[in-house]
C-alpha cells in the first residue's frame, strides 16, 4: 500500500463538465510527485480534493491508511503552497510562518526554535520582523513554503508555487524547494504547467490531460518514452511527418514497419543536418530548402521544408558556421532510433 | 469557495437578510404605494393619481424639481470639471487645501448653506446692505436662481471628486499616442481625455442630480413660494389641518420613480465605457505661466471658498454676541451656553441615535457583506440588487414610507427613537454592504484557505485572517456612515417627536424661528463631530476623498 492512494477520482462541475474523470494515483513516503497538464486539465482541482477545499464527486483519497475525505480540511494535517503565495500581509514573517504552529498547542519556546530553524532554511532568518508586504514574491514565496514546512505536515501540495515569479528566480527557488524537500523527507504533490520545471523537480510525473491521466512515470521515462502522443507534444516538442510516399520510402530504409501506426514523429533534437548530398550510413535522409533559422543561443531551430512536411532540426551549440540562410539546399538525417509512431487514439505504437 | 458542512449559519443569516429587507424596506415602499392607491375610506381608487396629473400645484412641483435636479446637475458639472480639471492637471498652489475645502463643503450640515447665502445675500443681508451702500443694488438670492447657487455650491464636490479621481487615472501615453498623431491639444482633452473620464462624469452627475432632488432643506429656506416634490410631500405630511397622507404617499411614489429612471438612465449611458488604464504612465501637473495661472487659481480658490462659505459663515456667527435670537456687535460664547443649558438633551439624542445605527450598520453591512460576496448565487444577486433601492430613496420618502409602515399594524415605532435609528440604518447599510463585498472580493480567498490547511476552521480562519484585513476599511466605512447619520434631517424631520429630536431638526426649527446664534452654534459642533470622523476614517484608509461619496 503506497503512503497516498487516490482511486477513481471523479469529479463533475454541472451536468457534462468532468474536471476529473476517473484519476488513480498513488505517492509514496518522501516522494516529489508532480501533477503536470495544461490548465483546465484537472491537476488543480485534483490537488484541492486532497487538500480538502473540494471534495469529489466520487472516489477516494487515502493517505498513510485512512480515508481523508471524511477530514474536513483544517484536520487533515497538509501543508499547502499557493500560487500567489497567501502570505498574511497584517502578520510579521515569524508569525506568518508561526501561524500553523499556534492550534497545534506548541509551547511558546520550542515554537520559536521551530520557526527560526524553518527560516534559517529558506534563508530569511535575517527578516523574521518584517512585514510581508513590500518583500519581493520570490521572498513571499519563501515564507508561504516556511509556513508549510514548519508544521511538518503528512504531506505537501504545492500549487504552481512559481508561476507568478520571474524566469531566473523561478529556476533558482526551484532547485531550493527540490533540495528543501529531500531536507525535510515529506511527500510532496507539485502542481505546474512548465514542462520543464517538471521535469528539473520531480521524481516522478504525472501528465494529465482533460480530466484523465496520460502517463505515470519519471522525467526519463515522460520525456524519452512517452506513451501518448499528448505527452510527446506537452513534453518537449514533435516533429509530424507528413503521410506520403517520402515517409513510406523513409520508414523502408530505417526498416520500421508501418503497422497500426496513424502518426509518424521525431523530436527536433533527434534529427540532424548535412549538406544536400550528404548520406549517413544506416539513417534516412530527406532532402530539403531551410524556411526558418531561429539562434536560440545554446541551440538554433532551422525549420526545413522536405517532401515528408516541415521538419524542425535542433542543432545544439550552434557556432557562425551552424548559420543557415533561407532557401539554401539542406538534408535532414533522421536516424533510426529518432521516429516515434502513434496510434489512431494518440496512443504509442511500438516497433 | 469553502464549503462549510453541517454549520448552515449562512442560510440562517440569507433568511434574516430577506426578514430584514421585507420589514425595513419593501413593507414601507409598499405601504407607501398602498396608500396612495386607496382613499380615506379605505377603498382602491386611482384618484390620488389622477390629482396629481390635474392639479397645476403638482404639475408646477414636478415641473420645480426637474429644474432644480438638472440646474443642479449642471451647475455641479460645471464647477466640479473646472475645479477637478486644474487641480489634476495643472500645478495648484495648496492643492489640498482646496480638496480640504471641497469635503467642507461635502460635510456640512444640510440646508446650514442656504441660510448662510440668506445671512450674506437675503432681504437683509450683510453683503447685500454693504453693496447698498456702495449704490449697487442686486436682487436678493430667494427663488429658484438662489437654490440652483446653492446646489451647485453644495453638491460640486460629487463630481470634483469623482472626475479629478478619473483624470489622475487617464494613462498619459494615451494622451502621447494622440499628440504623436498630430491631435492639437483641444482634441485631444475632447476625444481621448474626456471619453475617458465620462462614467465619471455621469457618476458624479448623477449623486448630484439625486441629492439635489431629495433635497428638502434648501428650497424649503430658499425657495420662498418655490415647491419642489419634496417640500410639498412634507407640507402635505405635516400639515396641521388637513394632513393628506395618501396625497404626500403618492408624491413619495413619483419622487422614487423619477429617482429611479435617473440612477438608471446613468447606468445605462456609462455601460460600455469603463475604462481600465493601468497606472504606469500617471499624467503630470503642466506648471502654468501667467494670467493662464492667476485664472486658475482664481477658479479654483473662488469654487473652493464659495463652496466652504456656509461652513465658516456658521462657525464665525457661531461666536457672535447675541442678544435672543438677535446678534450683537462683538464675540461672546452665549449660543454655546445655550446649547449647553438648554439643548442638552438634543446632541445627545443626535449622538446616541447616530452610534446605535453606525454599530447596527457596521454590523449587519458587514455580516450581509460577506454574505454577498462569499455566497454566490441567484438569491444573492437579488439581495444585492435589492440593496440598491434605498439608494433612491429621498430621505423625506423614507420618513414617509416608515410612518405609513409603522403608525399602525404589527410593529408600531411610531414616535420612538427607534424608527429615526432604523430609517438611518436601511439608508446607509447597502453603502457598507457594498463597500464589504467588495474589498472581501478583493482578498484572495488563498489567504483563508492557507489558515485552514494550517489547521484553522473555516469560522476561526475567517475571524484571524479576513476580518482583520477588512477591519481598517470597516472602521472607516463606518466613520463616514456617522457623518450622514448625523447629518441627517429630512427622515428625522417626518419622524421626530418632541423628546426624539436631533440636531439637525433643531437646526431647522431654529433657524425658522429666527434664531441663527443657536442654529450656527448647533452647526458647528455638527461639523465638529463630523470632521473627526472623516479625519478618523481617513486614519485608517489613507487619504480617500472619493470615499465620501
Amino acid at each position: 500500500m503506497s503512503y497516498l492512494t487516490v482511486t477513481n477520482a471523479t469529479k463533475r462541475f454541472g451536468p457534462t463538465f468532468m474536471a476529473l474523470d476517473g484519476v488513480s494515483v498513488s505517492i509514496e513516503r518522501g516522494e516529489f510527485f508532480t501533477l503536470l497538464g495544461p490548465s483546465g486539465c484537472g491537476k488543480t482541482t485534483l490537488l484541492r480534493a486532497i487538500a480538502g477545499f473540494n471534495d469529489l464527486t466520487s472516489g477516494a483519497i487515502v493517505l498513510d491508511g485512512a480515508d481523508l475525505r471524511t477530514l474536513p480540511p483544517h484536520q487533515r494535517d497538509i501543508g499547502m503552497v499557493f500560487q500567489d503565495y497567501a502570505v498574511f500581509p497584517h502578520l510579521s514573517v515569524f508569525d506568518n510562518v508561526g501561524f500553523g504552529l499556534k492550534p497545534r498547542k506548541v509551547p511558546a519556546a520550542e515554537l520559536k526554535i521551530r520557526v527560526t530553524e524553518a527560516l534559517d532554511t529558506v534563508r530569511l532568518g535575517a527578516m523574521a520582523e518584517r512585514l510581508p508586504a513590500a518583500m519581493s514574491g520570490g521572498q513571499q514565496q519563501r515564507i508561504g513554503l516556511a509556513r508549510a514546512m514548519v508544521i511538518k505536515p503528512r504531506l505537501l501540495l504545492m500549487d504552481e508555487p512559481l508561476s507568478n515569479l520571474d524566469a531566473k528566480l523561478r529556476i533558482e527557488l526551484r532547485e531550493e524547494i527540490r533540495d528543501i524537500q529531500k531536507q525535510v523527507d515529506i511527500a510532496t504533490i507539485y502542481v505546474t504547467h512548465d514542462q520543464e520545471e517538471a521535469l528539473a523537480i520531480s521524481d516522478r510525473i504525472c501528465v494529465m490531460n482533460a480530466g484523465k491521466i496520460e502517463q505515470v512515470g519519471t522525467p526519463q521515462e515522460i520525456y524519452g518514452n512517452p506513451q501518448t502522443r499528448f505527452v510527446a507534444e506537452f513534453v518537449g516538442s514533435i516533429n509530424v511527418f507528413r503521410p506520403g510516399s517520402a515517409l513510406d520510402a523513409m520508414l523502408a530504409k530505417l526498416g520500421h514497419a508501418p503497422g497500426g501506426a496513424a502518426t509518424w514523429t521525431a523530436r527536433p533534437e533527434h534529427l540532424a543536418l548535412v549538406e544536400p548530398d550528404g548520406q549517413d550510413s544506416g539513417a534516412a535522409t530527406l532532402p530539403g530548402t531551410v524556411t526558418k533559422f531561429t539562434y536560440l543561443g545554446r541551440e538554433a531551430h532551422v525549420q526545413v521544408d522536405t517532401p515528408a512536411g516541415l521538419l524542425v532540426v535542433q542543432i545544439a551549440n550552434p557556432g557562425m558556421a551552424a548559420t543557415r540562410h533561407t532557401g539554401d539546399a539542406v538534408a535532414v538525417v533522421v536516424p533510426p532510433s529518432a521516429p516515434m509512431a502513434f496510434g489512431p487514439d494518440g496512443a504509442r505504437v511500438k516497433r | 469557495m469553502i464549503v462549510m458542512p453541517r454549520f448552515n449559519f449562512w442560510t440562517v443569516i440569507m433568511i434574516l437578510t430577506w426578514v430584514m429587507l421585507f420589514v425595513l424596506l419593501f413593507v414601507p415602499v409598499g405601504s407607501v404605494l398602498v396608500s396612495s392607491l386607496y382613499d380615506q375610506g379605505g377603498n382602491f381608487t386611482l384618484a390620488n393619481y389622477t390629482k396629481f396629473l390635474a392639479e397645476s400645484r403638482f404639475h408646477q412641483a414636478f415641473a420645480n424639481t426637474l429644474v432644480v435636479g438638472f440646474g443642479g446637475l449642471f451647475g455641479a458639472l460645471l464647477l466640479g470639471s473646472i475645479m477637478a480639471f486644474c487641480v489634476s492637471r495643472f500645478v495648484i498652489r495648496g492643492g489640498k487645501f482646496v480638496s480640504l475645502l471641497a469635503i467642507l463643503a461635502l460635510v456640512s450640515p444640510p440646508f446650514i448653506g442656504a441660510y448662510s447665502w440668506i445671512v450674506l445675500f437675503g432681504a437683509g443681508g450683510v453683503v447685500r446692505g454693504f453693496l447698498r451702500d456702495l449704490g449697487i443694488s442686486m436682487p436678493p438670492i430667494y427663488g429658484v436662481g438662489g437654490i440652483l447657487i446653492v446646489f451647485s455650491l453644495k453638491f460640486y464636490p460629487y463630481v470634483y471628486l469623482m472626475v479629478s479621481g478619473a483624470l489622475s487615472n487617464v494613462n498619459r501615453s494615451l494622451e502621447e499616442a494622440a499628440e504623436g498623431l498630430g491631435l492639437t491639444p483641444w482634441q485631444r482633452t475632447m476625444r481621448i481625455s474626456f471619453p475617458m473620464v465620462f462614467p465619471a462624469l455621469t457618476a458624479g452627475g448623477l449623486l448630484a442630480l439625486i441629492h439635489a432632488i431629495a433635497d428638502f432643506g434648501t428650497p424649503r429656506l430658499l425657495g420662498r413660494g418655490y415647491n419642489v416634490l419634496a417640500t410639498e410631500a412634507f407640507t402635505l405630511y405635516a400639515a396641521e389641518v388637513g394632513s393628506n397622507m395618501s396625497m404626500a404617499t403618492t408624491i413619495s411614489v413619483v419622487l422614487i420613480i423619477v429617482s429611479m429612471i435617473f440612477v438608471l438612465l446613468q447606468r445605462y449611458m456609462s455601460r460600455r465605457n469603463v475604462y481600465h488604464g493601468n497606472m504606469i504612465n500617471k499624467p503630470i501637473r503642466i506648471q502654468l505661466k501667467g494670467w493662464r495661472n492667476v485664472l486658475a487659481h482664481f477658479a479654483v480658490y473662488f469654487i473652493g471658498l464659495c463652496g466652504a462659505l456656509p461652513v465658516i459663515i456658521s462657525v464665525i456667527y457661531s461666536f457672535r454676541k447675541t442678544s435672543g435670537p438677535v446678534f450683537q456687535d462683538g464675540f461672546a460664547l452665549q449660543s454655546y451656553e445655550r446649547i449647553l443649558f438648554g439643548l442638552g438633551d438634543v446632541v445627545r439624542n443626535s449622538l446616541s441615535f447616530s452610534v446605535a445605527a453606525v454599530a447596527l450598520i457596521v454590523v449587519v453591512g458587514t455580516v450581509v457583506g460577506v454574505l454577498v460576496a462569499r455566497r454566490t448565487s441567484l438569491n444573492t444577486a437579488l439581495l444585492d440588487g435589492a440593496f440598491m433601492v434605498p439608494y433612491v430613496m429621498p430621505g423625506i420618502v423614507i420618513g414617509i414610507a416608515f410612518i405609513a409602515a409603522f403608525n399602525t399594524g404589527p410593529i408600531v415605532l411610531t414616535g420612538t427613537a427607534a424608527i429615526i435609528i432604523l430609517s438611518i440604518f436601511i439608508r446607509r447599510l447597502p453603502y457598507t454592504v457594498r463597500t464589504t463585498a467588495t474589498s472581501l472580493r478583493q482578498l484572495s480567498p488563498s489567504m483563508e484557505e492557507a489558515a485552514i490547511s494550517l489547521g484553522y476552521s473555516p469560522f476561526q480562519a475567517f475571524l484571524r485572517i479576513t476580518v482583520p484585513l477588512i477591519m481598517p476599511g470597516i472602521i472607516a466605512g463606518g466613520m463616514l456612515s456617522f457623518v450622514t447619520a448625523i447629518n441627517e434631517l429630512s427622515s428625522s424631520l417626518v419622524l421626530y417627536v418632541g423628546s426624539t429630536m436631533t440636531m439637525p431638526v433643531r437646526i431647522y426649527l431654529l433657524i425658522l424661528d429666527g434664531d441663527f446664534g443657536v442654529a450656527a452654534a448647533l452647526s458647528t459642533i455638527l461639523l465638529l463631530l463630523s470632521g473627526s470622523a472623516v479625519y478618523i476614517a481617513f486614519r485608517f484608509m489613507g487619504r480617500n476623498e472619493q470615499a465620501l461619496l
